[in-house]
């Protein structure tokens, strides 16, 4: 039964192109290189039922996470590329994990599809922290070098280089504490382990309560913190954050390529779906399938600059 | 009383259906190594969005307090952890089922595991926002003593061998270090391959470390497995009960101890469990029988382990911080059904939180009724099936339980190549318990202790951070507690022994009986602080320790000289690791130089043991594994199932059997298969075949 669905599947393909058009016909599998639970498998969440509804598929969502996600990405090209795996994808972590050293992936080897949104970084303190806007927590840094804690998820991730610009920019020293997620990285703030943190802005929706938001690394506010300035407005130029997106194994072919950019775009663009994303903190982008590897190509020159900064940028 | 209300909505006929099809399937699928509560979850979460919310969160919750109590079968049938939040439950298990003990065992786990879930729903239900600030005042210097608190047990799990124990430790930590470091990003210890950078996968080593000597064990005699119980006295309920009974505050106080390490982010059943068997132990008026079995071992275990599950909800719900990865999957399935979290949660939304921990309490006392009747015909299948058929089958979970975790033949190859080392490590005297636990609290304490330099760095207070908080010098005594009591035990035993023995006495005079023998008098012994050094000198010289020390020495070595390269941050913990194994190997090495070899006795192994069938199984494994790839995981699995069954094969079998059993096989086989493929969608590689 099996193998006549194969040997049908195959003859298929051998047919036409047009195969393509029928797209998908089958479960579709969303692998996320993390664990569940972050920004990208909640993000995933979210799409779930509005890829399912355009596709008349069930789109399954996997976790295999791994060094950081690299134990997923240095794997994606070897997965059958027909389209009905996909994976989602990261920057920074792309560009700075093989910039950094050898994880069995270059950034150009992968077939990126489309960022469908991305989260800002910003700088939290515990709700009943003493600085109440950025100008103080600077003001403290520079009479105390090295004495202001923060935490973020992970060394050399987007919270980290957040943190190291922040020092630059703003001209003081304060310690990084890596911790192994976001979730943890948050404890830390909420629970006033360390003076403050740089995480995702969408840590600040489900632990609103707990935290303050000083300022936020995007260009624009944020729709869920309208109150919030970035960092911008207060005369420091850090913008930066995580892109999220999906990629496919290098051998699907381009029409199920394109199809797949156009299916996240389409889900981008239901109003309902916009609301629900930007109400949890995420800022929708739409940098399809035509324009991402230029994209991807000048976030990694910007990458680089800071990884040299950083003393990462070994290759 | 608005409670009530909640309790009664949580009533309906489609809440308890989740309720008990959840409780069913996570038993199942917690029993089946490899196979995770996170896994069934996350597949699962999809359909309860076209559920009411609290409906879709009972069965979610069902499911993961079911899995975490199906761990303990597998753990007290075939000595491997379910889950790895019973991999205390193996110490006592095991043994427990060997002797002919299974029923008790599994109906103790399953009393323990309702009355613990129980407790740490009801914490849920009416303490969750004092308890969330627990979370919060866990800091990372709690978190790294609460980790070496954890590594104390070692001591206790190696009694009469401490130096092996704490080397296995070792290992267990450095294996633990191995891939892409959370602090620092160094890449450590992967030797240049990809292969190693996510690290030693622990679900995968549970299953390699614990399980594959079972098989190889299994395959050398025609024993059999667990011996067969006596007589039909049933699931022992009545038994099991009185022994609950009598451990009442064990099951109590473990039960605590679960809630509250189900409530740390980042700690989870493992530890909870470890923490409390640890406890159980130390507490007990009989240490030396755990690791024996131990009914109060279980007990322990299985209370906590499911306590952490209304423990980790806690978090979760509160502040938005789940306590363990399925609590992950459900927090982001509550946000995507736009359910907002926080201390609001239980004013605003009460309705749907309420039912839903009402909901969990119910699943949790269903699993009663429906664990005991799994239970009851597990023990008896497990310990009456052919060895022809138990050993392909126990195979085939170990092949596609480590496949299940990344969908990865990498984590296979992993955990086989784990299993043959600790068989032969375990024949050495490196039990693998300790080494389980060094790769389980490795990372914990790793990340706490280096955050906690860094903090303490930054505010010129390295100390007060390690030892000035209140939190962590609670925990610093206990574990101090904990090493230093078998000492003090021992005095008291002493005293105890002496009592009885003077007791038999004169009730033997009396009755004119002589149950005691006169030369077994007790001296006092003289106080000789270097006893345990001559005991120690006493032992005949052990040459597979020596080789094994060489081997150490080695390989930390050769650790250690990698640490130069790394950051200050990531080269802190495998350097004290690699220096450690040095001295400990040295010290284990010198002492073997200085003991008298052993007398040439004749192999104290049973002469019936075969070695040729083990090793035929090892290599029957390993094709198996290479094959998967080329023929495709069930051609591959089917034929291994052939060939693993002529191992185990001990008669000559008639064509009806071998007819019958090789329709088994295709059964086991086909309906694993189907159940990876078709139910929880995990890609197979397919081949050649399929």
């Amino acid at each position: 039964m099996r193998k006549l669905a194969i040997a049908a599947a195959m003859a298929a393909t051998l047919v036409s192109g047009t195969a393509f058009a029928e797209y998908p016909e089958k479960t579709i599998n969303y692998i996320i290189p993390f664990n569940a639970g972050g920004e990208s498998d909640v993000s995933a969440r979210f799409q779930q039922p509005y890829l399912e509804e355009l596709a008349d598929q069930s789109f399954v969502i996997q976790y295999m996470a791994g060094a950081g996600g690299a134990q997923a990405w240095s794997q994606l090209n070897g997965m059958e590329g027909d389209g009905y795996t996909i994976m989602g994808i990261n920057l920074p972590h792309t560009i700075l994990q093989p910039m950094e050293k050898d994880v069995g992936y270059e950034t150009k080897d992968l077939t990126y599809i489309n960022f469908f949104h991305y989260t800002p970084n910003a700088l939290f303190v515990p709700k009943d922290s003493e600085f109440q806007n950025l100008q103080e927590l600077i003001d403290y840094a520079k009479a105390n070098p090295g004495l202001v804690t923060l935490s973020g998820s992970g060394s050399n991730s987007a919270n980290h280089l957040g943190q190291v610009q922040f020092d630059e920019l703003a001209g003081i020293t304060t310690t990084y504490v890596p911790f192994s997620g976001t979730g943890p990285a948050v404890t830390a703030i909420l629970g006033s382990q360390t003076t403050g943190g740089f995480n995702y802005v969408t840590s600040g929706v489900n632990n609103g309560d707990g935290m303050r938001m000083l300022a936020v690394a995007s260009e624009t506010r944020v729709k869920a913190f309208p109150d919030v300035p970035t960092f911008k407005e207060l005369g420091l130029d850090i913008v930066g954050g995580a892109f999220r997106g999906v990629a496919v194994p290098k051998s699907t072919p381009e029409p199920i390529r394109e199809k797949i950019s156009q299916m996240v775009t389409d889900v981008n663009n239901n109003p309902e779906f916009k609301k629900k994303m930007e109400d949890a903190g995420f800022v929708l982008t739409d940098i399809t399938y035509d324009f991402i590897n230029d994209f991807v190509a000048a976030k990694s020159e910007e990458y680089r600059e800071i990884a040299e900064k950083l003393g990462i940028a070994n290759r | 009383m608005e409670l009530l209300s909640y309790f009664v909505s949580a009533l309906t006929p489609l809440n308890l259906l989740m309720a008990l099809g959840g409780v069913v399937l996570g038993t199942v699928i917690g029993a089946l190594p490899g196979l995770s509560a996170t896994m069934a979850v996350a597949v699962l979460v999809p359909f309860t969005f076209t559920m009411d919310p609290a409906t879709g969160l009972i069965a979610l919750g069902a499911i993961y307090t079911g899995a975490i109590y199906g761990g303990a079968f597998a753990a007290i049938l075939v000595n491997t952890p379910g889950t790895p939040s019973a991999i205390a439950t193996t110490f006592d298990g095991f043994p427990m089922a060997k002797r002919g003990d299974g029923s008790l065992a599994v109906t103790l786990a399953t009393l323990a595991s309702v009355v613990g879930g129980l407790v740490g729903g009801v914490f849920l239900l009416l303490l969750s926002p004092p308890l969330a600030k627990v979370a919060l005042a866990f800091g990372p210097p709690e978190y790294f003593w609460l980790a070496i608190f954890g590594l104390t047990l070692i001591s206790a799990l190696s009694v009469g061998n401490t130096l092996k124990g704490l080397l296995g430790g070792c290992i267990g930590l450095m294996l633990a270090m191995v891939g892409v470091a959370v602090v620092g990003g160094d890449i450590r210890f992967t030797m240049g391959t990809h292969t190693l950078l996510g690290g030693f996968d622990i679900v995968s080593a549970l299953i390699g470390l614990y399980c594959i000597p079972v098989l190889i064990d299994l395959v050398a005699t025609p024993d059999r497995h667990l011996k067969v119980e006596q007589g039909n006295r049933g699931i022992r309920l009545f038994e099991a009960f009185g022994l609950a009974w009598k451990s009442k505050f064990n099951v109590l106080r473990s039960a605590i101890v679960g809630t509250i390490v189900g409530v740390l982010p980042g700690a989870g059943g493992s530890i909870a469990g470890l923490v409390s068997y640890s406890e159980a132990r130390r507490s007990s008026k009989e240490p030396e029988t755990f690791g024996k079995g131990a009914p109060d071992g279980i007990i322990a275990t299985e209370a906590a382990n499911n306590a952490t599950v209304g423990g980790g909800f806690i978090p979760t719900l509160v502040l938005g911080i789940p306590g363990t990865p399925p609590d992950a999957i459900i927090l982001g399935a509550l946000l995507v059904q736009g359910i907002k979290i926080g201390p609001t949660l239980f004013t605003q939304q009460g309705d749907i939180v309420y039912t839903f921990i009402f909901g969990l309490l119910i699943a949790t006392a269903l699993m009663l009724p429906a664990g005991l009747l799994i239970g009851r015909y597990a023990y008896k299948s497990i310990a009456s099936i052919p060895k022809t058929l138990l050993v392909p089958t126990i195979a085939f979970l170990t092949v596609i339980g480590s496949f299940a975790i990344h969908s990865n033949l990498h984590d296979v190859q992993m955990m086989l190549s784990l299993g043959v080392l600790g068989w032969i490590l375990n024949r050495c005297g490196f039990a693998p318990s300790p080494i389980v636990l060094g790769l389980v609290l490795g990372k914990i304490a790793e990340q706490g202790f280096v955050q906690s330099y860094l903090i303490g760095n930054a505010t010129n207070n390295i100390t007060g951070m390690f030892f000035g908080r209140p939190i962590s010098l609670a925990i610093v005594a206990l574990a101090a507690f904990t090493l230093l009591y078998p000492l003090i035990f021992a005095k008291r035993k002493e005293k105890a022994k002496k009592r009885a023995l003077e007791a038999a006495r004169t009730y033997s005079e009396t009755n004119g009986e002589t149950t005691v023998s006169p030369t077994e008098e007790i001296k006092p012994a003289p106080f000789d602080p270097l006893a345990g050094l001559k005991k120690q000198f006493a032992k005949p010289r052990d040459v597979a320790g020596m080789f094994f020390a060489v081997l150490l020495i080695a390989a930390g070595g050769w650790a250690y000289s990698q640490t130069a390269t790394m950051t200050p941050m990531g080269s802190v913990f495998p350097s004290t690791i690699s220096v450690t194994i040095i001295v400990l190997s040295f010290v284990l090495l010198g002492l073997n130089i200085i003991r008298k070899p052993a007398a040439a006795s004749g192999s104290d192994e049973a002469s019936h043991a075969s070695t040729p069938r083990r090793v035929a199984l090892v290599v029957a494994m390993c094709l198996w594994v290479f094959a998967i790839p080329v023929l495709g995981f069930a051609t591959a699995a089917f034929l291994a199932f052939l060939i693993l069954a002529r191992v185990a094969c001990f008669e000559v079998m008639g064509p009806k059997r071998l007819a019958i059993e090789a329709v088994a096989g295709v059964a086991i086989v086909g309906g694993l298969y189907l159940l990876m493929a078709q139910v929880l969608l995990i890609r197979m590689p397919t081949g050649l075949l399929f």
